[in-house]
């Protein structure tokens, strides 16, 4: 039996008396895959992407990280599973009150690793996504494209096997866009799991795999209007 | 043990960043706390300074065994083994001095500048007698065994009268504890508004820092790691205001020695008000700090416990 990375099996996530996000969502992502999510806006993207993360439970069914029911996670496992993730989101996220190299270190920071070790590593993070130059900056004084490499470089400072990006390029112009990618891929190229919530249709013309999600469900191929409502 | 001690210097240098981001805000927790906490420092000061004194005064009561006026003086002066040995045997210890009625006339004579008057009665009124001078009697509890001594004494035979100087003792002993009891209560009722406002002072803290919260635990921060800055900024609060009040009540007793040497003066003492000692100023230092730390430990249980 071949073990997924990652493992949906029948999974619901209902809130409330409300429609549900997720309806049976049955999903298998292998170690190194680069897989991109896509659906119009309210498809479920955000919500499968959060259960890989604990952000969200489902309501039934499991989610398996590495063959581990993540559901089942109590209060203190959850940060270890998390340190194997490396989140960015639309909303980068990024503390107002430190520098861009600071933002960078803090994942680090987080798990003990010390001060110097840390800051040679976000430098290195930093280099990688072509910022190293913005160190010592303030975040908002960054452009939307460079605050969201920084999310990518504070992502993968800790070299997590999984990286989980929710819309990385929405609002980006395309050149910030394609270097935002660029940086993604480039992860992907060194074994790590990437999956990418995003319904730009540039993006996805050249993906290897694509899930299509639509009013939370999976669907083989979206239907013409999600991709006129997603454009 | 290496990662574990530097996390606990990263959240102290994370306390202490964020205290001193805002200064006046900072000063003025520190201020009120410190007006609670000054209040039971300086009832504390104070029955720390009254102790020794009142210790000092129940070190010897006196027990005066006056004879009656027929007792010849040789069996007055035979009595000293019979009281000795009431003494022991109530479990008692002291000094015993016979005094002769002619030396005690001499005294009273000193003693009241009533020389005239005295020798105008034209013969010594008073009797023989012993003093007795007890050791160890502390508290209302020993004051009461003195009591039950004066008793065996008044049975000897030759006695007259026993006077005993117990009831002050009891008295002493019955006000300290009551001290005690309300400065205890002050303290309490004190502590709890420390705990509270450092309650409220973390709770705005743990809303300023919301974001930072939210990012550290999507990289894996442990609820420890999340708590600890908090912890550290109540104890650092509790701690500040502790010094500033230990300050405040050392500074105030200057001018209240002003007057207690004055008025002590009148009594032939020179008692002054002293600050807290060594030990004591550090425990309350600690209890300052432990207060802050209850504070936070109770804000950050009520407003970052994990969603299930």
């Amino acid at each position: 039996m071949i073990a997924h990375m990652i493992e949906f099996r029948h999974v619901s996530k209902q809130y409330g008396r409300g429609s549900a996000a997720l309806t049976d969502i049955n999903l298998s992502i292998d170690k190194g895959e680069l897989v991109f999510l896509s659906g119009p806006s309210g498809a479920g993207k955000s919500t499968l992407m959060k259960m890989i993360a604990v952000m969200e439970r489902p309501s039934s069914g499991t989610v398996s990280v590495n063959g581990e029911d993540v559901g089942r996670l109590n209060a203190s496992g959850l940060p270890y599973l998390r340190r194997n993730l490396g989140l960015i989101f639309q909303q980068q996220s990024l503390l107002n009150d430190r520098n861009v190299l600071a933002n960078v270190m803090l994942p680090l920071l987080v798990i003990g690793t010390a001060k110097a070790d840390a800051e040679k590593r976000a430098r290195a993070a930093l280099d990688k996504v072509g910022l190293l130059d913005k160190a010592a900056s303030d975040p908002m004084a960054l452009s939307g494209g460079e605050q969201q490499r920084v999310s990518i470089a504070r992502a993968i400072v800790n070299r997590p096997q999984i990286i989980l990006a929710d819309e990385p390029t929405a609002n980006l112009d395309r050149r910030s866009a394609n270097k935002v990618m660029d940086a993604l891929k480039a992860f992907h190229g060194v074994g790590v799991t990437c999956i990418i919530a995003t319904h730009d249709e540039s993006i996805l013309a050249s993906a290897p795999r694509v899930v299509y999600l639509e009013r939370g469900r999976l669907v083989d191929s979206p239907a013409a209007e999600s991709l006129q409502g997603a454009a | 043990m290496i990662v574990w001690l530097r996390q606990h210097v990263l959240a102290l240098a994370g306390a202490f960043r964020h205290l001193l981001r805002a200064p006046g805000s900072f000063s003025l927790n520190v201020l009120v706390v410190a007006i609670a906490l000054a209040l039971p420092f300086a009832g504390l000061t104070v029955l720390e300074n009254v102790r020794p004194v009142s210790e000092q005064l129940a070190v010897e009561p006196e027990i005066s065994v006056f004879l009656s006026m027929e007792t010849p003086r040789e069996r007055a002066s035979a009595l000293a083994p019979q009281i000795r040995r009431v003494v022991q045997e109530s479990g008692n210890t002291g000094r015993l001095e016979f005094i002769p009625r002619e030396h005690a006339l001499t005294l009273l004579k000193n003693k009241t500048g009533l020389d005239d008057a005295i020798t105008a009665l034209g013969e010594n009124p008073l009797p023989d007698g012993y003093v007795l001078k007890l050791s160890g009697v502390r508290n209302a509890s020993d004051a009461t065994r003195v009591e039950t001594l004066a008793a065996q004494l008044k049975a000897l035979p030759g006695v007259e009268y026993v006077q005993i100087d117990s009831a002050w003792v009891k008295r002493l002993a019955a006000l300290m504890h009551v001290l005690r009891l309300a400065l205890l209560f002050l303290a309490a009722t004190l502590g709890v508004v420390v705990v509270a406002v450092i309650f409220n002072t973390i709770r705005l803290q743990v809303m300023t820092q919301r974001d930072e919260i939210e990012v550290c635990r999507m990289f894996g921060a442990t609820d420890a790691y999340i708590y600890r800055p908090f912890y550290y900024t109540g104890a650092l609060l509790g701690l500040a205001a502790g010094a500033a009040a230990l300050g405040a009540v050392a500074l105030s007793l200057h001018p209240l020695n002003d007057a207690i040497t004055d008025f002590a003066r009148l009594y032939a003492s020179e008692f002054r008000l002293a600050p807290l000692g060594a030990t004591a100023t550090i425990a309350m230092l600690a209890t300052s700090a432990g207060l802050g730390l209850v504070g936070a430990l109770l804000s950050v249980r009520r407003h970052l416990a994990r969603a299930p």
